[in-house]
This record gives structure tokens, sequence and C-alpha cells, in this order.
């Protein structure tokens, strides 16, 4: 490297400091002085196809890259390190060995306020546990619906659409679709995967307050999970024309210790007569689900074992 | 009440796109009828637009096909009319008080015979009575009132119906696409489904959204009439445009998965599916809804249904239908199946 | 009343067999008409889910053991619009159900009919809220 001595320190520095989880505040909070169009009703316009660009899904959290979602480790070095043959510590396991670069995990600054999630000490061995069992327990794996706040950052587009007293945000992923209710309904009937959604305007913000919720859905592929105790707030807020500020708290008394936020900007698709498309992939996972349950596994015409 | 003539011009001007007469019984809802068009505008939304927002669903006792003792006849009798009110409004009755359908008259389980489809009524929609209207069938055109097959797909269908249930189950592929929690398409989305098949209508501006309770099938539908794009999907590509204050919908893009089961053959997707709907609110709870098919590889000619349908009160809700999640039912079959041909 | 039940029913038969197709129940590819049951136990747990719903019941047997088995219903939105919701059945109830067995002999059956031990119906006695 041609830097001189000053340059390199501060760049560790700059690394340790973003390491431990300090971010200066960047625009949250803090209005540019947009004013967004007004919908009919007076109220910020907020229609539109969105979608979040970042690493969430693979990780709420800041990490570095990795090789593949799913690693086991390899045999460990007997001899001390630097005195014997290179050993690997960790690799893809089968199942997703093939994929090679494309199955693997991109680096990520995080999206959590602070960069912790505060678990209950059983809670974070779970999310532990997850985490070593990606494969087998991701819900997104098996095309169950994402949840709230998951279904705001899968890597798909969505859609705000907003009527008189009920706005739609129809997500391109599984097609998964909530209503905000703007009026007054009761409670949530029974537990859903994609929670109840009530909404209301706090000025230049849609406030969301979802609950209901089934606590079946993860919070990304990283393991971070809740319970049927959730409770999630989301803030949107106009911040350009063509980006909206996404803020949402999350809580859940079950598992984590107190609430916590994250924070992400979500970028309007500009394409011309964009739409949002099919992603209906309750279809392409029946071989895995259901390939060896019947008589006969379609993949191969043969009778199951 | 509000009645209008029945004659074969009625006919004739749904053919033509006009509205037709929908000519609601002596037992429509005793408040808020839903054909009473008199004192009645169309309301708009803010932006303009005719508003059809809300819950709306098929209610009435309308047959798709004309059953075969009604054959030649395009309308049904005013006896006919008074009898079928009659027996709805009995129904309605019995499930109130909790004897149900399935269990009007029964001592036992043994006096039922099995169709195949009973559960206590209880979880039906149908607590009131539905709606009785002068049509033999929902298929208005062609003139008999019958589905226009192909002979490749009539026998498609005598297939399906004799395998329901029956089998062979023997893998993910065998069980319809329904069962499957896939989809039932968009031909009768805005009239079929358990109880009848919620679908919430909401606007905003340059889009109408159609969400229907069942499989959570969704259809955002651009009302700018751009034109279709190219990609195929299995609830097709809809654009819409206003004519007046009826939304007209053309629906293309459908990609061929006539090689699926479906539970109705004609619901079915092939390549060469087009669809064009009318929608038109005709009263503070009424709509009238045609829709037409055409399908090459399935129909011999394009057939027309005129679907009265209603408005719920506005506190209904669409709630989620998780079916993929909840699919116990799909393995139970398939492992059925399974043991069913190692006892053989 | 017997001939107006005759004729109710045939009128119903008439009606019934005039409904557009409706959901989907491949029963016999689940369940075996052959193998009726009957069942008296306690919920001891409700899915609320589609496309069924499905009540967990635990019956004891004669000789103190207990099953548990897994009853198929309909799809319970119809009666979320009626008011009805997940506390509506209530872990410990006493239910009645009577249909028919999985055809792989598991212990799973469909609730064709559920009532009370009185004979009554739970979730009966409201219509939709959608009426006018």
């Amino acid at each position: 490297m041609q830097m001189g001595r000053p340059g390199a320190i501060a760049i560790v520095a700059a690394a340790v400091i973003a390491m431990a989880g300090i971010h200066a505040p960047r625009l949250w909070g803090q209005t540019t002085g947009y004013v967004a169009p007004r919908a009919t009703d007076g109220r910020p316009d907020l229609n539109g196809i969105w979608q979040a660009l970042n690493a969430a899904n693979y990780d709420l959290q800041a990490h570095p890259a990795r090789p593949a979602l799913a690693l086991m480790p390899a045999p460990p070095p007997v001899e001390p390190a630097g005195t014997g043959r290179a050993r690997t510590g960790e690799v893809p396991v089968p199942a997703v060995r093939a994929l090679g670069a494309v199955g693997g995990v991109p680096a990520g600054e995080g999206v959590v306020v602070g960069n912790e999630i505060p678990y209950q000490p059983w809670a974070a061995e779970r999310k532990q546990e997850n985490a070593e069992h990606w494969l087998e327990r991701d819900p997104e794996v098996k095309c169950f619906l994402p949840g709230v706040p998951r279904a705001t950052y899968m890597p798909y587009p969505f859609q705000i659409l907003q009527g008189t007293d009920k706005i739609l945000i129809a997500y391109e992923f599984a097609g998964a679709t909530r209503t905000i209710h703007m009026d007054d309904v009761g409670n949530s009937p029974g537990p859903t995967w994609m929670g109840w959604s009530r909404g209301r305007w706090e000025g230049e913000t849609l406030v969301v307050d979802v609950t209901g919720f089934n606590g079946q859905t993860w919070l990304d592929r990283a393991g971070n999970f809740h319970s049927d105790a959730l409770h999630v707030v989301e803030r949107y807020t106009r911040v350009s024309p063509d980006h909206l500020m996404y803020e949402a708290t999350i809580e859940d008394p079950n598992v984590f210790t107190e609430p916590w936020e994250i924070r992400m900007p979500l970028y309007r698709r500009l394409e011309d007569g964009k739409q949002l498309l099919e992603y209906e992939c309750v279809e392409f996972v029946e071989q895995l689900m259901y390939g060896d349950v019947g008589l006969v596994d379609p993949a191969t015409g043969q009778r199951n074992e | 009440m509000d009645h209008r003539p029945v004659s074969a011009v009625s006919i004739l001007a749904v053919i033509v796109m006009l509205p037709f007469a929908p000519l609601a019984a002596q037992n429509a809802p005793t408040a808020g009828d839903p054909t009473d068009a008199r004192a009645w505008q169309q309301p708009l939304t803010p932006w303009g637009d005719p508003d059809f927002q809300g819950v709306w669903r098929y209610e009435a006792t309308i047959p798709l096909e004309r059953p075969p003792r009604y054959e030649g006849r395009a309308f049904l009798t005013d006896e006919e009319v008074a009898e079928i009110a009659r027996v709805e409004e009995e129904l309605a009755a019995n499930r109130l008080a909790g004897l149900d359908g399935a269990a009007v008259g029964r001592q036992s389980l043994e006096d039922s015979p099995i169709r195949g489809n009973e559960y206590n009524a209880f979880w039906q929609d149908h607590g009131r009575a539905r709606q009785v209207y002068r049509q033999t069938s929902l298929i208005v055109d062609p003139a008999d009132g019958k589905l226009p097959y192909t002979d490749d797909a009539r026998e498609a269908a005598a297939r399906s119906t004799a395998r329901y249930g029956v089998g062979p189950y023997e893998s993910y592929l065998d069980p319809d696409t329904g069962e499957r929690c896939l989809t039932d398409g968009v031909t009768a989305m805005m009239w079929q489904g358990p109880n009848g098949g919620h679908n919430r209508i909401v606007q905003s501006p340059g889009y109408v959204t159609i969400v229907h309770e069942e499989y959570l099938d969704r259809r955002i539908i651009p009302v700018d009439g751009r034109p279709h794009g190219g990609i195929p999907q299995w609830l097709g590509e809809s654009v819409g445009h206003w004519e007046g204050e009826t939304l007209v919908v053309e629906t293309t893009n459908f990609p061929d998965k006539t090689n699926y089961e479906w539970a109705s053959i004609w619901t079915r997707t092939s390549d060469a599916l087009h669809l064009v709907e009318r929608f038109q609110r005709v009263g503070p709870n009424a709509m009238e809804y045609t829709i037409t098919v055409e399908d090459p590889k399935t129909f011999t000619r394009p057939w027309t249904a005129a679907v009265p349908i209603t408005r719920l009160a506005d506190n209904t809700q669409i709630y989620e239908y998780a079916c993929h999640e909840g699919n116990y039912a799909l393995k139970n079959m398939l492992s059925a199946g399974r043991a069913t041909a190692e006892n053989e | 009343m017997r001939t107006d039940l005759v004729i109710g029913l045939a009128v119903i038969g008439q009606v019934l067999a005039t409904l557009p197709v409706s959901a989907h129940h491949a029963f016999a590819a689940e369940f075996d008409a052959n193998q009726p049951v009957k069942l008296e136990g306690t919920v001891a747990r409700m899915e609320w889910i589609s496309p069924h719903s499905w009540l967990h019941l635990d019956v004891a047997k004669p000789d103190g053991s207990v099953e548990r088995w897994m009853i198929e219903g309909g799809p319970p939105n119809a009666l979320f619009r009626r008011g009805i919701t997940q506390e509506s059945l209530p872990v410990g109830t006493e239910i009645i159900v009577e249909g028919f067995r999985a055809r792989d002999g598991s212990f799973r059956a469909n609730g064709r009919d559920i009532t009370f031990a009185d004979g009554s119906r739970p979730f009966v006695g409201s219509f939709s809220s959608g009426s006018p």
C-alpha cells in the first residue's frame, strides 16, 4: 500500500469504530426539507413501487462476506497455526456447495441502530442454533410468508397502493399482501404470518402498528427470530422524489430484553411502466417439500422407498 | 322493488356489452335492496374515477351452466323463483337455528351420504338467504347457457370430474392447482371460492387492485390503458380503462398450464387465453360483472357470463389465507395415496 | 312435518346441485368413508389456519391412556367474519367429533360433525357480518 502511516492509522481507527457499532446518524430524523406531493386526501403520496437495496435480508447486523448461507466446520489443524500445512475453517455444506459464488453472502453494514439485538439469554442461544440450522429452519426456504418487517427488505420490489381507508402494501415475494387499516378496526381474530396492521398519520410519516403475529417468521437469513408476542411499529417517510425512509421498532417481551430499531432507505423503481411481477414460489418448493412424500417422486418417476 | 322487463333483447344487450337487467326476486335482503337504483348515484374516488371500493361477493343461486330442467329457457318462471327463494329462506333459518344443510333431518352420520365436501355448515358463510335472479345460468352467451368446450377439453373435464377425490394421488402433481395452494386462476375469481370468494377492491390513482381472499390472489390493474407487456403469469397481465362508469379490463399473457390438474377445466390457462371483463356498479351494494372468455385451446368459441355481485358491509374484512403454510391436507393426501397403494 | 322434510330435501338436493363448484376438498383422497369414528375428547389446541383449520383433540381411552387426534375442519375466515376469534374454543373444552378416519391409519379424521355434549354446535347463532 502506498499510503503513509497516518492514513493507515485513520483507516484502522475508522474500521474499529465501525465494528464497535457506533454509527453517526445519517439524515435520520433530520428532514431534508423535502415536502412530498399530496395524495388526494391531503396526505403525503406514498404510491409507487419501492425496493430496499442492502444486505439486511442476509443479516440485519453488520457482517463481512462469507462463502455460503450454510457452512460446516472442516477438520481443525493439529499443529500450531503457521507451523503446519494450511487448513480451512469452514466450507459450504454439500447442499449449497454447487452454487459457488452465486450462493455466497455479501457483506453489509447492518441496519440495526446500535448494531445490537438485545436477546434474552435463552433467545441468544436459539438464534445461534437457528443460524447453524438455517437450511432446515428458515421459512423463506419453503416460500412461507415472510412477515413484517422482513417483507420490506427481501430482494424484491413491493408496491404501495393508497386507497381511501385502506392502504395496501403488495410484495412481489410469494404474492404477499398487507392491508393497512386506516379506519378503526378491532383486533385480529387469529394469529397470522403477515400480522394485523393499523395505520395512522403523524405529520408526514405513515405510522403502522403491527400485531397479531403467529411467531413463525424469521427476521433475516441469520436466524434472527421472534415469538407471537412480536409488536412492530413501522414509519414510512418520503425524503426525496425517489426515496422513502423506513424505520421499524421491534418489541417482543418473550424474546428481547428491550425494544430495538432498524432503519434503511427504500428506493423507488423508476423504470417506465414498472409493474410487480409474479414470484409464486410455492410451486418452486414442491419437489423439496413433497417429492419424497407420495408414492412416486416426480424428479425420477420412480417409487419412493 | 325495481323490476325491469325480461326479453331476448336483454340477452343480446349483454353480448353487445350494454348493462343487462338483473331481476332480483322477492327474497332480496330486507334492508338496502342491492338493485334499488332509483336514488343512487355512482360515487367517485377523490381523483374522479368511479368508486368500487369495498369487499364484494357473489351471493346468488345461479349455476354456471343451464341445468337440463331449464333447457331452452334463459329465465325462470315466477313460480320457480318463488320456490327457490322459499328454500333459501328455510336453509338460512336452519343455519341460524344450528341445523345445517348437512344435518337437516338426519339422525346420525349414516343418514347422510358422503358427497366429499361436507363439514358442519358453521364453517360456511351463508348466514343469510342467497339472492335469486331470473337467469337460469351465469353463462348468457352462447344462448344454450353451456360451456362451448372443444372435444379435448370436454374429455379433460370428464376425466377431471371422475378422478376428483379418487385419484391417483401419487405425487404433488396429482392434486389440482388449488389443492396445491397455487391458485384457481382468474376466470372465476369474482364469484368462486369457499363461501363465495371475498374480493376486496382498493383503488389508488391509476390502479384498481383486487385482493381475493382464497390463496391471497392479487390483481393490481393499471387503468391507464397502457399496452400489455409480454411476461406470462398465472394471473395473466391485466390492463384496464374506463368507458364512462364501466371498468373494462383485458387480460392476456397467460402461460400454458393445460397439463396441470385444474378443479374446473373451464378456469384453466393456456397461452391462448384472453379475458375481457366489465365491472359496473349499479347500486350501493350491487355490481354487474361480465366476463368474456376466449381460448381456442379449450373452447370452440368465446363465452360470456353475467354475474351479479354484492357489496358487503363496510366493516367486512379479508383475512389472511396462508394456504401453503397450513397445507397439511396435501401431505395427508400423498401419504394416504402411498398407504393405499402399499396395502393393495 | 315428514312430507315437508322429504320435499325440502329434494329441493335442497336441487339447489345444492346448482351450486358453482366450491372449495377443494378431495375428501376421499384423505379419509376413508369405510372407517367412521366418533371421538369424545378435550381441545388441546386449535389451529385457526387455511385451507383447513385443525383441532387437536385429546381422547381419553378406557385404559387411561390419551390419544392425540388431529381433526380437519373448514377454513376459519367465515367464522372470523361472524365474530368468532381464537379465544372462542378454549383449550380444555369438551367436544364430540364424528367423522372419518385418515386413509393412512394415523390419528387423524375430518371433523364432519362437531358438537358439544348437549348436541349443540359451536360457532352458530349469528349471521355473517356482511348482512345488510
